[in-house]
């Protein structure tokens, strides 16, 4: 990749981080945060994005986040009070720099008006220093070079004297002095001075090299660590000193100074001094500032303190970007490990070495290792689905828009974490479930005033561990499915027969057929062509199954159940018909051995296990991969007891058990392709290739549930 | 020096970011040895270190005893060296002219 098209990539990457930052703020403060903590994230945010966007010459962006910022300033100095109103002109605002930013990002034109109708919106609410910023609209930060902001409510301004000298590489990640300076010159007035003294003749010069240092006289209301900031873009990548203006001119022996005289008599001084021909000497010894946040404690100890000092954010943890390619290769390789491990063990037992003895427990220290190994590994990808819960809220505000409905949505769990992969495809069925919620499951005002709900309707997301999986519910207190239409329309599209006998819940889950969709509802908002097929697809894709719950005029709830990771599972291995399996051990609760008379027949093929006093299924899993005879003894085999994701139990029928291991899932799909009743493959110690039982599919076929009822010809096909 | 008849004249590119300081570099080192007017009236952007090799041309061009100028400059470059401190870069009358 272009190294250019690899740094937008990351300033893009990194805006939306920022975006969803402005978007939680926004909406804490909606939900009556008002600290200082909050608002200045907001701050941050839209200021971060902007000095991102100023590198790469995104000038529409710079001038939204521009005014955007403005006014954000105002409310951080406790200018303009962010009222209801403000409130929501801000999310407005928030949702129109996602569209630049994203609009920036695929290359694309905004619709100009958009943006403009914000910004004035943003204007009109006041906050000294929004007018001029839009009245010049020309370059919003040139007008502002030497304009000091806010200067009537401001505190007496602190000088401050910053150093910097960029290196190459700052360069060569496409951040320019000129960004630096402009974004100095935002907080205050500023005079700059080049030193020019390394730079060598035209012939020997390199020209991506850094030959040139500046002095900047900064003139600020604003804290240090808001010069700081400035520099958080290029850290590591520029030589940066900052020091109060007084303390600089003691330090040189230029200016005596009596430390009652005016400061600013003294500076203007040095500005006539240095400005015309900068001066070499005024350069220390470049000093690094390597990591800006952890610095602002000890400095502002040192230096006297800026009026206004803010409680300062607690030091973010550091963190790097890696590349996910090298994840991935780890992630890999540690799953090599892993089945080497188990390769080694078998050898080990195979060359009958007792059980007690040294290298046995060595290698069970080398599995336990290997395992926290592999748990980190995975930690590394895993994410909180607050990035995806995130942008939910939009969606939710623009869809409460066109539908002219009333919606709370709420979301809990946000800090769950789930690989990024998981992550990634999540988006897609969230946002349209969550349209769909609101689209189609939450009633009009004044239907459900008519009803007796309130007239604001709830949709709730929310997210949580279960049986080493994450759940994803979607929950709205809406009507509920109507299934009468829902009947209706499948009939009307030939997908049910006219006489068909279906049970509730069989009539919910037809709104999962390819092409189901219900005349009179299509809308500009679910009828996009996009049905609940698709999301039921791209989520049985993961490995994760959808379940919808309804009740008639109290609402609806899909859960998504999805699997943490997409490497690895702690599995039983059981023989099926000479064939080995496995089965993943979160949904096994018991084994047992069958006795003939708990088994009993049921109509043709079906039979079920008296077990502690309930009759649960009884599925024999080689007939039901189509691998042996569905006729053959049940006894003799061995019964496992199992959970599925909906919480209904069933007995499975295999042959023996041999054992119990963690074991390395190899995607069928990318390697061949989606085999029903097969979850996955795995390497076992041995060198053999086992598959890895989709519990919950057997289950589902065996009942001869609607949306699996195609699996028995797919079974057919993939071992005939 | 016959100023007038061997002056060479050359033209900004619109965009001077990291990208272009070789190439400017290479482009104003092949003119080294005549007098050179650069035109700075299509300057949209330019980066510190394009900046560089405009300064260390004008140094080179005035230890060569060569007249150097940057001239009609554009407002956004006009803007750019102010805002990096080198206004001095450019020239509007040939009174500065080193040689």
């Amino acid at each position: 990749m272009d190294p250019m098209d690899a740094i937008r990539q990351t300033f893009f990457q990194e805006c939306e981080e920022q975006l969803a930052e402005l978007e939680s703020g926004l909406l804490a403060m909606q939900g009556g945060a008002r600290d200082s903590e909050t608002v200045n994230a907001v701050f941050r945010a839209v200021h971060s994005v902007k000095g991102g966007a100023g590198a790469f010459g995104l000038d529409d962006l710079v001038r939204f986040a521009h005014v955007f910022e403005t006014t954000l300033e105002a409310v951080r100095s406790d200018q303009l009070v962010a009222d209801a109103h403000v409130l929501k002109v801000m999310l407005r605002a928030a949702d129109v720099l996602a569209d630049l930013v994203r609009a920036s990002r695929d290359g694309q034109v905004l619709d100009e008006s958009h943006a403009s109708a914000s910004a004035t919106e943003l204007a009109s609410l006041g906050g000294p220093a929004a007018g001029p910023a839009i009245a010049d609209d020309a370059d919003p930060l040139a007008s502002l070079m030497f304009q000091p902001m806010m200067v009537e409510a401001a505190p007496e301004p602190d000088r401050w004297i910053v150093r910097f000298r960029p290196r190459a590489e700052m360069y060569a990640k496409a951040n320019d002095a000129v960004m630096l300076l402009r974004e100095l010159a935002r907080l205050g007035p500023t005079s700059v001075s080049l030193d020019a003294s390394d730079l060598p003749d035209l012939a020997t010069l390199e020209p991506e090299g850094a030959y040139l240092a500046w002095t900047v006289q900064l003139q600020t209301d604003q804290p240090e660590s808001s010069i700081q900031e400035v520099f958080e873009f290029v850290d590591c990548d520029c030589d940066v000193d900052i020091k109060p203006a007084d303390a600089v001119m003691a330090e040189e022996p230029a200016a005596e100074v009596d430390p009652n005289a005016d400061v600013m008599a003294l500076i203007r001084s040095l500005q006539a001094e240095v400005a015309p021909e900068p001066e070499p000497a005024a350069i220390p010894e470049p000093i690094l500032v390597a990591v800006p946040i952890p610095m602002a404690a000890p400095i502002a100890a040192a230096a006297p303190p800026p009026p206004q000092v803010r409680e300062e954010a607690v030091a973010p943890k550091p963190t790097i970007r890696v590349d996910l390619d090298r994840v991935d290769r780890l992630i890999d390789l540690v799953g090599e490990l892993v089945i080497n491990g188990a390769m080694l063990t078998q050898r080990v037992g195979e060359a009958g070495i007792s059980r007690a003895s040294a290298v046995t427990v060595a290698l069970d220290e080398l599995e336990h290792l290997t395992r926290e190994i592999q748990d980190s590994v995975m930690a590394i990808r895993a994410q909180p689905v607050k990035s995806v819960f995130a942008r939910m809220p939009r969606l939710a505000r623009e869809v409460a828009a066109m539908t002219g409905k009333q919606v709370r949505l709420t979301s809990e769990g946000e800090a769950t974490e789930v690989d990024k992969t998981v992550i990634e495809h999540l988006a897609d069925p969230l946002t349209h479930m969550i349209r769909n919620a609101i689209d189609h499951g939450l009633e009009s005002p004044d239907v459900r005033r008519a009803a007796g709900k309130p007239e604001e309707g709830t949709v709730k997301l929310q997210a949580l561990h279960r049986s080493g999986r994450i759940v994803i519910e979607v929950s709205d207190d809406g009507a509920g499915i109507n299934r009468a239409k829902v009947r209706e329309s499948a009939i009307a599209k030939g997908l049910v027969a006219p006489d068909a006998v279906l049970s509730d819940e069989e009539t919910d889950n037809l709104i999962f057929l390819p092409g189901f969709s219900t005349a009179d509802k299509v809308s500009d908002i679910s009828g996009r062509g996009v049905g609940m097929d698709v999301v039921r697809r791209s989520i049985q894709a993961l490995g994760g199954r959808i379940n919808i719950a309804s009740r008639p005029g109290k609402g609806s709830t899909f859960t998504l159940s999805l699997p943490l990771t997409l490497a690895v599972l702690d599995g039983m291995v059981v023989t099926v018909a000479e064939q080995t399996l496995i089965v993943p051990l979160t949904a096994i609760i018991e084994t047992l051995q069958p006795r003939a008379a708990d088994i009993h027949e049921m109509g043709d093929a079906a039979r079920v296990i008296a077990i502690r006093g309930t009759y649960l299924p009884l599925i024999g899993v080689g007939a039901a991969l189509g691998w042996a005879d569905p006729e053959r003894s049940v006894t003799g085999g061995v019964a496992l007891l199992i959970e599925g994701e909906d919480g209904s139990r069933a007995v499975l029928l295999v042959d023996a058990i041999q054992g119990q291991r963690q074991v390395v899932i190899k995607s069928l799909e990318a390697n061949y392709r989606r085999v029903p009743g097969v979850a996955a493959a795995t390497i076992l110690g041995d060198g053999r290739v086992a598959l890895i039982l989709d519990v919950d599919a057997i289950v589902s076929d065996a009942r001869g549930d609607a949306p699996f009822a195609e699996t028995r010809a797919e079974l057919g096909l993939a071992y005939a | 020096m016959e100023q007038s008849s061997d002056v060479g004249i050359t033209a900004l590119p619109p965009v001077l970011d990291l990208t272009a300081a070789g190439p400017l570099a290479a482009d104003l080192l092949g003119r080294r040895g005549a007098p050179l007017m650069i035109d700075g009236s299509g300057v949209q952007r330019l980066g510190a270190q394009c900046l560089q090799v405009l300064m260390a041309a004008k140094a080179t061009w005035a230890a060569d005893g060569n007249y150097f100028s940057v001239e009609a400059p554009s407002d956004a470059l006009t803007e750019t060296l102010a805002a990096l401190g080198a206004a001095d870069l450019v020239f509007q009358s040939t009174e500065e002219n080193p040689a």
